[in-house]
């Protein structure tokens, strides 16, 4: 089965794409009939209330969950009608997703929590460490490195989890209210810390938040209402 | 390693839930082990019992009905007048096989009641395709009456002892095999028709008998060349004399004659365990009128609180041993799975990492299986104490089990005058069971340490295998939705 679409300088193309979920027996249509592009490289904020699909809009572009109806394409491969274990190895490689709750294990180091990053490529012992060494450098924890989640602040943990999505050198970062649990100061700190690294590595970044002063960086500034999509901002070249 | 890693410090982390899992699979795999080392120490015992009565080599044993005595007055009854304690007055009289006694000491030797085989007979089972060895055996009471006489007319009490007639060729087989030479030295093949006798120590310190002086049986003096002990156990033979002396010197009681070239018990031993049935079906064949019992024939005839051991700790010990680890299996199921249901967030977030589903249902049979082992390691510990515990309090046990070759001793009466009522009985009628007090050892076997060992990890595995099951189910979306 041949699942590409076609390549163009976009990273994502998503045409006619719907989300249905059932919940206490009714169906609630979470994004309805999006059609997006995302260019490789870009800088795209997805704003709105809660409750109105931009976490889901997040889960289908990360290959973590399926529409219901339509086609979500990632670098010409359908995520919605590829086999699991493609889109596993697509997410294992191509995409670092930053929680707003960070997802650390708790039991784990913060050296180990950015390493189990590595685990599923599978990547060499010896090879892992140096990656996660800089990773964690990168992101000005390198001497917290055998900290425990519970013994580094909230901004530290955030820090800790862009790293683990840093790590495998994704495509794509996929952050979910990335500063949602975090103070105003911390908040900044790690908006212009992303705001940084996009810009280093050339990442393409999808950020999901209800908070303007984080979503005004973007260049492209979306807002879901009621699971359609509008583009509020568009300020590419 | 990672896995490694991840496993330990999530065990450390549910270091709580994880000792009470691991102790509750102790606790089964405890039972288990106690209730093996039980069953094994009880089976030790009665496999005490069977030695004792069947020695150390014999598989199986043969034996034949006794003959119904004749009642003619010269078969061994005896009549006699009524006693008299003065001279001139009526007299004691004895009769033994067609021969009366009024004074002197009579000392006879005489079968138990279990009915003659042939020399040959044991030669032909000997033969048979199936059968190492064979040897016959004479188990037989030496009865001793002294008459009153003019200068003492008081009757003296009867005595008696069982002597046994050993084949001295087969040394491994018979009542002998179980013994341990304490001094002097056993029978060799020169002792085969002299008169040289091996005695029980217990028997030769009771009755002042020391390593080279003589005792008589059936009127006869034997040397004591060797002393013997046998097992705690058993009920051993007073004397052992080599077979053909005892068959030179016993007699009938049923026919009044000699025992010349018979045996009255056949011991045998298969070519190996394999073979015992056969070797049974092989005898009972050759000879149709023999009764032949294997040592496992004799064993499900065990009577008595060996019995009642055995049948507790194979019924209701196996059983509360099972409901114990099932109960145990199934807690530890159940936390494995409510400790994953909290970890459904992280299992989502590794998902959303590119782990594979595999890869998590291992890390969590891993950390199951890891609590089984601590469980396993802790059950044998407890295993021990219980077996140890069993040891410190189980009382001995007895057991009470047919004779294989028939008690000593023959139905013998002394009258006077007056009639039967007024003698006495030597050697009552042959009891059809033996007691015998063994003391329950518990042991903890290799066996039971392995098995420990896999039931620990079967109940790792099991629990895992939930909980597994869950973790992999979990969709990434799902799991990471549970966090908001």
């Amino acid at each position: 089965m041949d699942l590409s679409i076609g390549t163009s300088g976009d990273i994502y193309q998503l045409a006619g794409v719907s989300k249905t979920y059932r919940k206490s027996g009714r169906d609630i249509l979470a994004v309805r009939e999006l059609d997006l592009d995302i260019r490789t490289g870009e800088w795209l904020a997805v704003q709105g209330k809660t409750g109105h699909g931009k976490t889901t809009l997040l889960q289908l572009l990360g290959g973590l969950d399926r529409p219901t109806r339509g086609r979500v394409a990632f670098s010409g491969q359908d995520l919605a009608a590829a086999p699991e274990t493609q889109v596993r190895k697509v997410r294992a490689s191509s995409f670092g997703f930053i929680f707003q709750t960070f997802n650390l294990v708790p039991t784990l180091t913060a050296h180990e929590n950015v390493e189990a990053a590595l685990i599923p490529l599978g990547v060499h012992h010896a090879d892992r460490h140096a990656r996660v060494r800089a990773a964690l450098d990168s992101v000005g924890l390198g001497d917290r490195a055998q900290h425990l989640p519970g013994e580094l602040s909230g901004g530290q943990q955030q820090r800790v989890a862009i790293a683990r999505a840093l790590v495998k050198e994704p495509k794509v970062l996929l952050a979910d209210e990335p500063t949602g649990n975090l103070d105003e100061d911390t908040r900044d700190e790690i908006i212009a810390l992303l705001d940084t690294l996009w810009r280093e590595r050339r990442l393409t970044l999808v950020l999901v938040s209800h908070d303007s002063s984080v979503v005004r960086r973007a260049q492209r500034i979306g807002v879901m209402s009621r699971g359609r999509l509008s583009i509020r901002q568009d300020t590419r070249a | 390693m990672f896995f490694f890693t991840y496993l330990r410090r999530e065990l450390r982390r549910r270091m709580r839930q994880a000792v009470f899992t691991a102790l509750g699979l102790a606790l089964g795999i405890g039972l288990v082990i106690t209730v093996i080392g039980a069953s094994s120490g009880v089976k030790a015992a009665q496999a005490k019992v069977l030695q004792a009565l069947y020695g150390i080599g014999t598989d199986v044993t043969v034996t034949t009905k006794p003959k119904a005595p004749s009642g003619q007055r010269t078969s061994g009854q005896a009549v006699g007048a009524p006693l008299s304690g003065s001279s001139g007055g009526p007299r004691a009289e004895i009769c033994l096989n067609g021969k009366c006694y009024t004074s002197g000491t009579v000392d006879t030797l005489v079968p138990a009641n279990v009915g003659a085989l042939s020399q040959s007979e044991v030669a032909q089972i000997a033969r048979l395709h199936d059968v190492s060895a064979a040897a016959g055996g004479l188990a037989l009471t030496d009865n001793r009456i002294t008459l009153p006489s003019a200068s003492n007319p008081n009757i003296q009490p009867p005595t008696s002892f069982t002597v046994d007639g050993t084949d001295i060729s087969h040394p491994r087989l018979g009542p002998l095999s179980n013994a341990r030479l304490t001094s002097g030295r056993a029978f060799t093949a020169a002792d085969a028709h002299s008169d040289v006798a091996l005695v029980d120590a217990s028997y030769a310190a009771s009755h002042n008998l020391e390593l080279g002086s003589t005792t008589t049986v059936a009127g006869t003096k034997f040397t004591i060349i060797g002393l013997l002990s046998q097992p705690q156990a058993s009920s051993p033979p007073d004397i052992y004399i080599p077979l053909a002396r005892a068959q030179g010197l016993a007699s009938d009681p049923a026919t009044g004659k000699s025992m010349k070239a018979m045996v009255d018990t056949v011991y045998v031993t298969a070519a190996s365990a394999a073979d015992i049935t056969a070797v049974q079906h092989e005898i009972s064949r050759l000879l149709p009128q023999a009764t032949v019992t294997s040592s496992a024939d004799l064993a499900s005839e065990i009577t008595g609180s060996a019995a009642s051991a055995a049948k507790l700790a194979g019924a209701l010990g196996k059983w509360l041993a099972v409901l114990v680890l099932i109960a145990a299996f199934a807690v530890a199921s159940l936390l494995t799975m409510a400790a994953v249901a909290r970890r459904v967030p992280e299992f989502g977030t590794l998902k959303a990492l590119g782990w594979r589903s595999s890869r998590i249902v291992g890390q969590v049979l891993g950390e199951s299986v890891g609590t089984g082992i601590l469980g396993g390691v802790v059950g044998v510990g407890l295993g021990f104490a219980g077996v140890a515990i069993i040891d410190k309090i189980a009382p001995r046990l007895s057991a009470s089990v047919p004779s294989a070759s028939g008690a000593f001793g023959t139905p013998q009466t002394i009258t006077g005058p007056g009639g039967v009522s007024s003698g006495s009985v030597i050697g009552a009628p042959a009891a059809s069971h033996t007691t015998i007090s063994v003391p329950m050892s518990a042991s903890v076997t290799i066996g039971a340490i392995v098995l420990a060992v896999l039931l620990a990890v079967a109940g790792g595995l099991l629990a895992g295998s939930f909980g597994g099951w869950r973790a992999a189910r979990l969709r990434p979306a799902a799991a990471l939705a549970r966090v908001a």
